[in-house]
């Protein structure tokens, strides 16, 4: 027998009962995840886009600011509010999606490849979650993972109607769907509390997260 | 027995205790990271009205699993194997060292970066990777410490809690390249990004563990705040996971649940800041990832634990509360219990992989206040199953004989009501007139402990001389 065999053998042996039926099995699995909307954190606000806004800059998430544009078309405006509130250049490895590099970047130095010591990244996260205030990037052709853990400065797009409520949400948005390499879920700044538990932000990660959130219910961008 | 403990400490349990007393850094560095965890961890678990039922929900999604392991068993290895992963089985430690050391040799690597992984100690990995000639780089901060001081994990949260900042500070002088120029913590943290960063980048082979493995799709979630498990899982041409078979869940929406309570009570923050689901090799058009992924699914005692009864620890989350609020943990550190993982959890489990006769200590050093299981996130009944070691060990006559002649003698004043009484206010007396205020700082025979703590001074009266006393006021 090989030790595959063996080691289902003696789960089964040792568990002392009868395997169940499968359906049973996924009926209870079912009822199980059905159950966790009992125990779910409370929201702040009821609107998604607040809530995820408020929990973004709230002392729970690390090294993270925000800032509202109306329309994508502002993305780099809004990057280069940033690049300058925090006296960077304009130089930025940016996100190789399709809906970004349509954008007027003049005045920008950008590159699709990343470097080990990048300084600013730029990229269009594919959720967001208000429950947590947290980024969900999906690895492929447009979007590379080391795009959120190479650079100092990780600025983060996120289109308002794909900001979800809580994290089971964003099992329920994927149901189906082919998973890709990774999913990211990305909540702030990193950071460690290794040494005598105390926390310091950029560790091995980016030591800054800047949130744009693009509300086509905004007239006026505005920041905090 | 797990190649990991082939360096344990040779002395016995009451030595290590002793070592471990008698070191007053040790006591500072442990409170000065215990407290802060305890401290958040209530305010995340106050902020949470959901926590109780949620808490329920977590033990029953556990429960859930280990019923039916083996059918998850086998749906998460035909999910990941679709995704493109190899899945291997080990049943033991030296097993599962075996396949990884394979796997590095075949892929002709030589430099491994690795993010920590408990299941990694556990199994001894380090040590066999050194052993195989590989260049090792642990890329968590704290392992990167552990590795650089030559010593072992003494906390499963936070493995270098031992070491005070001033120490770790002097080793990163000595072995950095540009070492921090001040003891601040942020300007060590810099220093070992620095230092770390070529590894990532040259990296041939990355290992991670598993807080979860999701069985309807084949992922496996790996949870940190460093971002090194990303760096070191999407840079080499190889990924290997080495994980616990009971880390299984059935889908995200059960990882959910209890990557809520695995947080708050590790850390007490509400998520990390990055939870990544690691399913299958690059894919095609990707612009990073390894090429090859592979899942090492490890037994190492599990089954044995739901044979031996205590079939509650696969429901364990790795997420070290219990320790925090272990008053036993608090004083002695992690190393005096000698096993790969400390406190009470490690308690109930350290009998399982070394055997009951090398560690029937350990269930012995437990005041069966009860607090682990309070702040377990899935209640696994610690207490109950360090009794039941205590039972097994004495049932097997493993006790050393001056314990039972001891107990003995207990006994037979036990059931003597008057002897009883007589005896213990007798010693009740004689340790008041040891203690100032309400403490004892120099006890006779236990002089290892008060060196650098005090023993609280017992109450006045013993119990049944408080009770008499009541008694007798009543009835007048
Ligand atoms: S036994 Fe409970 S409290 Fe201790 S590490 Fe495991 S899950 Fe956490």
């Amino acid at each position: 027998m090989s030790v595959r065999d063996d080691i289902l053998t003696a789960i089964r042996q040792s568990l002392g009962a009868p395997a169940k039926p499968p359906g049973a099995i996924s009926a209870e699995s079912t009822a199980l995840a059905a159950e966790s909307a009992q125990s779910r954190p409370e929201l702040p606000h009821a609107d998604l886009v607040e809530a995820f806004a408020a929990r973004l800059t709230s002392v729970k998430v690390v090294g993270a600011s925000v800032d509202r544009i109306a329309r994508i078309e502002d993305a780099p405006a809004a990057v280069a509010r940033y690049c300058k509130t925090h006296g960077l250049g304009l130089a930025l490895a940016l996100q190789p999606d399709p809906a970004l590099a349509a954008l007027d970047w003049n005045g920008f130095e950008l590159h699709a490849a990343i470097s080990g010591d990048e300084a600013i990244a730029v990229a269009k996260a594919r959720w967001a979650i208000a429950e947590t205030g947290t980024f969900v990037f999906h690895s492929g052709p447009a979007s590379p993972v080391l795009l959120s853990y190479l650079p100092m400065h990780h600025l983060c797009i996120i289109e308002a109607d794909r900001i979800l409520g809580h994290l089971e949400d964003y099992a329920i948005a994927e149901a189906g769907a082919a998973p890709p390499r990774n999913v990211n879920f990305i909540t702030g700044a990193s950071g460690t509390s290794d040494i005598e538990g105390r926390l310091v932000r950029g560790a091995h990660g980016p030591a800054f997260l800047h949130g744009i959130i693009v509300d086509p219910g905004l007239s006026e961008p505005k920041s905090s | 027995m797990p190649a990991a403990l082939d360096d344990a400490p040779a002395a016995s349990f009451k030595q290590r205790v002793a070592a471990a007393l008698a070191n007053p850094d040790l006591k500072i560095a442990i409170d000065r990271t215990t407290r802060t965890a305890r401290q958040k961890r209530e305010a995340a678990v106050a902020d949470w009205p959901g926590f109780a039922p949620a808490r329920d929900l977590g033990r029953r999604i556990k429960d859930h699993v280990i019923e039916n392991l083996d059918h998850y068993l086998v749906e998460f290895e035909r999910n990941a194997a679709a995704s493109g992963a190899k899945v291997h089985y080990a049943a033991t430690a030296s097993e599962a060292c075996d396949i990884v050391i394979d796997i590095c040799r075949k892929t002709k690597g030589h430099t491994v970066t690795r993010s920590k992984s408990m299941l990694g100690e556990e199994i001894g990995l380090p040590h066999a990777l050194d052993d195989a000639g590989l260049n090792r780089v642990e890329t968590d901060l704290a392992e990167h410490i552990v590795q650089l001081a030559h010593d072992r994990p003494s906390h499963i949260i936070w493995p270098a809690l031992h070491h005070k900042r001033e120490d770790i500070a002097a080793l990163f002088r000595e072995h950095h390249h540009t070492p921090p120029n001040s003891d601040d913590v942020g300007a060590m943290v810099a220093s070992a990004r620095r230092e770390l960063r070529p590894s990532f980048l040259g990296a041939d082979i990355g290992i991670s563990g598993a807080n979860f493995l999701i069985a309807d799709s084949g992922a496996v979630c790996t949870v940190t705040n460093e971002g090194n498990a990303e760096l070191t899982t999407t840079i080499p041409r190889v990924h290997i996971v080495t994980a616990g078979i009971e880390k299984l869940v059935p889908g995200l929406s059960h990882a959910f649940v209890l990557l809520r309570l695995l947080v708050r009570s590790a850390t007490g923050s509400d998520i990390t800041q990055y939870t990544t689901f690691h399913c299958g090799p690059k894919q095609q058009g990707d612009r990073d990832g390894p090429d090859e992924f592979h899942i090492v699914l490890v037994d190492n005692g599990r089954t044995r634990m739901i044979r031996e009864g205590i079939k509650e620890m696969l429901r364990c989350l790795r997420c070290g509360a219990c320790m925090n609020h272990c008053v036993v943990f608090n004083e002695i550190g992690g190393h005096a219990y000698g096993g790969v993982y400390p406190g009470p959890m490690g308690a109930a489990m350290t009998p399982v992989f070394d055997g009951l006769k090398a560690s029937r200590d350990l269930p012995s050093a437990c005041t069966l206040n009860g607090r682990c299981q309070e702040v377990c996130p899935v209640d696994i009944p610690l207490p109950t199953m360090l009794r039941g070691w205590r039972e097994k060990s004495w049932a097997q006559g493993l006790e050393p004989q001056v314990q039972r002649r001891f107990l003995g003698l207990w006994a037979f004043a036990a059931s003597r009501p008057s002897l009883y009484r007589f005896g213990t206010g007798l010693a009740v007396k004689a340790l008041r007139l040891l203690g100032r205020g309400g403490w004892i700082s120099n006890l006779p025979l236990a002089s290892g402990w008060t060196r650098y703590r005090d023993f609280p001074k017992p109450a006045a009266r013993t119990f049944w001389q408080e009770f008499d006393a009541q008694d007798r006021k009543r009835e007048q």
